[in-house]
């Protein structure tokens, strides 16, 4: 193998796919990152066997020549490495070429690397991925149901299914739900898919779509997303993202949503949401955070107390409140991350009674919405 | 007062759950009595009589072997709720002496009597009035230790059992204690024991005279630990609310169990028992552990932390059950023992996070409250769900130990 590559394309996209290079494994080849050239350009490629990454450089980007490719081939190198060689070169040039025993040569002006490497075949390939299940959306739309959703995962491993963001697809309409049990985020898109796709219970691990959402371009680009078994694929323009699926069945959490209300209060985002970070501020030295809400027909208060280091309370006047006084009581985190992934201005917080969950909803976005639940206090 | 001039007693009950049987059934007295699981099936002893002891049946030997051993013993079940009972008298005649008694379990306790000299007469005289009360009052003997830290009246308790005094100072220290070998002294044991004569400590004196620096290097802080009892520097105080770090359950099955249903229920009933423990003693717990045992003698634990204590019986079943899917058995696969205990206990908190998956869950909170109230009144027996009633039947042996 031997290649002349411009800088700044390698390291991008080594920075691309090392993001699913495994950081704590015991398997020496996943530590790598594999580079495959042919006459139609370079190949990367990094697994840690849960989410797989890969991506392509052409020969070409917009007319000017990133790449030559002089000898086909392939080899594995320590991505920590490579990363770190890469980003340090002197040149805005760099030719690679892998000699005998997979000793690889990476040379950028008067510098002279030589890396050992791994036998490529040992890289284990991605899987193939020939769904039926395809649909797409523009990045952006992806990257807003990734955001809004994965703050409610649950990072308790000891109920699996929760771990992840559970996707459904009916008429159209993908929705994306993810709970801890003790808070629910749900957000729905409209995609451009077959109109008689319909899955359901297809839940893809947190951690993964974290990953994702941090590669995919704030752009309209449309990402095709493909469905198999047990494996979901996220094709971009040049890279593509895979990524386990949890087993199990996800509970049913559409029942759980109410739908008739006994109160409503109406704020400003901003507004509420720095008054929670400030009741945090005492709330945080107990176990759950505990915040209290007092909904009045005239006046909403937010309050905490923690016995061992004060209290603090906040009248919050832009906001107006209809239907029956209430008194409930929260963790201000759930509330937190609710708030700071909200783009309305205003939304409405719909309660049902002080043990009952309640729903934050965005006035100008009805595809989002968040539900908490209380923290009981006797 | 400092440390150095405290009086400390500790009291160990002379084989206590077989002398409470012995004390009520006179017919049982001078035979060996032995005090465990089912002897047919696979409990452990529990408490062997003295007369059983010249046998060399000892607790927590199983009961097969027990048998083996002295097969003309009477063998009786653990009756938990009479030893408890038994226990509380005991206790109430320590508190008449001092409030300061840190009790290690029910037949066993430590007493700080510094500063009740000038109520009730010497140590030694105390030391006596308590062992005879005990003995007129609930018709049992006790052993006692007497000395100015907890370490050597351990030792003493030990020494002229059954129904010994033994003073322990510092001339005794030298003369009693040292030539005694290491594996008596507190905290040593088997392995512990072996490793240390392997470095030529084989008595508690060779330990009080060792060379620290190198000795720490082989078994680490164990040395330091060791180094100071052996000199009888012991400066831990009598606690009087000792606080437990778990409270947990756990059962050997009559006969292994393969039945996943049976598995369950019984850890339904260890989350009641355990989430009713909480509440009474007002705490909540964090961490839960599950413990299996296979027929094999293999045994497995698998544990999990949630983000939140809890006292609730649902809460904990839940979790137990997800503890056990961990536990990845196969179809095939048979369990001698389960057991589920709750540690990271901390004080009640007043507060509890609702879940979705709760269907009522102020119902649910206000239906425990209910049931404690009712056992309180009318016995743990009092109420119970049907799904445990079936399971009662089966020969669980608490594994309970009382020697």
């Amino acid at each position: 193998m031997k290649l002349s590559v411009e800088r700044s394309s390698l390291l991008s996209a080594i920075q691309t796919v090392q993001r699913a290079v495994s950081t704590k494994t015991t398997i020496p080849i996943l530590s790598g990152i594999k580079i495959a050239v042919d006459q139609t350009g370079l190949k990367m490629t990094a697994t840690d066997l849960e989410t797989g990454i890969e991506t392509s450089l052409p020969a070409l980007l917009n007319n000017d020549p990133i790449l030559q490719v002089m000898e086909e081939g392939a080899i594995v190198l320590s991505a920590r490495y490579l990363s770190e060689i890469v980003r340090k070169l002197p040149h805005s040039s760099v030719e690679i070429e892998v000699k005998q025993n997979y000793l690889t040569v990476i040379r950028s002006g008067s510098s002279e690397f030589n890396l050992h490497g791994l036998h490529a075949e040992e890289f284990p390939r991605l899987p193939l991925i020939h769904g039926n299940q395809v649909f797409s959306l523009p990045a952006l739309v992806l990257k807003d149901l990734i955001r809004q959703t994965v703050p409610a995962i649950s990072t308790e491993e000891i109920r699996p299914v929760l771990t992840g963001v559970v996707m459904s697809l009916k008429d159209g309409q993908l929705r994306f739900v993810a709970t801890d049990s003790h808070r629910l985020a749900q957000r729905v898109a409209s995609v451009e898919a077959p109109a008689d796709l319909t899955f359901s219970n297809v839940i893809v691990p947190g951690k993964s779509l974290s990953e994702l959402g941090r590669l995919l371009p704030d752009n309209d680009s449309l990402v095709d997303v493909v469905i198999a078994d047990n494996q979901i694929l996220f094709k971009m323009e040049y890279t593509q993202f895979y990524s386990r699926l949890i087993d199990g069945q996800y509970p049913d959490t559409s029942r759980i949503i109410p739908t008739s209300f006994k109160t409503e209060f109406r704020v400003g985002s901003k507004d509420l949401l720095e008054a929670v970070e400030r009741a945090a501020l005492i709330a945080r030295d107990n176990d759950n955070n505990v915040v209290r809400l007092d909904v009045k027909r005239n006046l909403v208060e937010i309050s905490s107390n923690s016995p061992d280091v004060g209290k603090v309370s906040e009248t919050l006047s832009h906001g107006s409140v209809s239907g029956e006084e209430l008194l409930i009581a929260f963790n201000a985190k759930y509330l937190i991350d609710a708030l700071r992934v909200i783009e309305s201005e205003e939304i409405v917080i719909q309660f049902t009674g002080s043990m009952s969950p309640f729903l934050i909803n965005q006035i100008e976005n009805p595809n989002y919405l968040h539900l908490i639940l209380p923290v009981r206090i006797y | 007062m400092t440390i150095a001039d405290r009086t400390i007693l500790h009291v160990d009950m002379d084989a206590f759950f077989a002398a409470i049987e012995q004390r009520d059934h006179p017919a049982l007295r001078g035979k060996p009595v032995i005090v465990g699981g089912s002897a047919d099936a696979r409990g452990v002893v529990s408490t062997a009589s003295y007369e059983a002891r010249k046998y060399g049946v000892h607790s927590a030997m199983p009961m097969t072997e027990a048998k083996r051993r002295c097969p003309h013993a009477v063998f009786l079940p653990v009756n938990a709720a009479k030893y408890r009972e038994t226990s509380r008298h005991i206790f109430q005649i320590f508190y008449k002496y001092t409030p300061l008694v840190e009790g290690l379990s029910l037949d066993e306790a430590f007493l700080d009597l510094s500063g009740s000299e000038k109520l009730f007469g010497s140590p030694l005289e105390i030391a006596r009035a308590i062992k005879r009360e005990i003995e007129s009052e609930v018709g049992l003997t006790a052993s006692i230790g007497l000395s100015y830290c907890k370490f050597l009246a351990k030792m003493g308790s030990d020494m002229n059992k059954p129904d010994g005094l033994t003073v322990l100072g510092r001339e005794q220290l030298h003369s009693v204690v040292h030539p005694l070998p290491i594996s008596k002294l507190w905290g040593v044991g088997k392995k512990a024991a072996l490793q240390l004569e392997r470095l030529g400590i084989k008595t508690i004196g060779d330990a009080a005279r060792m060379d620290l620096q190198i000795i720490r290097r082989f078994t680490g802080s164990l040395a330091d630990h060791i180094y100071l009892l052996a000199n009888g520097v012991d400066p831990r105080p009598v606690e009087p609310y000792h606080e437990r770090k778990s409270i947990g359950q756990e059962v050997t099955f009559a006969e292994d169990v393969g039945n996943l249903e049976f598995l369950h229920t019984t850890l339904l009933s260890q989350s009641e028992t355990i989430a009713r423990e909480l509440r009474q003693r007002k705490l909540e717990a964090k961490t839960f552990t599950l413990k299996l045992r296979y027929p094999s003698f293999h045994t497995i634990t698998r544990s999990h932390t949630l983000a939140e204590a809890t006292q609730n019986d649902s809460a904990i079943y839940r979790l137990s059950q997800l503890l056990l899917q961990k536990c990845a058995l196969k179809t095939n696969d048979k369990v001698r023992l389960i057991g589920l205990s709750a540690s990271t206990l901390l004080p009640e908190s007043g507060r509890q996070q609702i879940s979705l998956f709760d269907v009522e869950p102020d119902k649910s909170v206000k239906l425990l409250r209910a049931i404690d109230q009712i056992k309180d009144k009318f016995g743990e027996r009092a109420v119970t769900r049907a799904r445990l009633l079936q399971n009662q039947d089966n020969p669980l042996d608490p594994n309970e130990n009382g020697d």
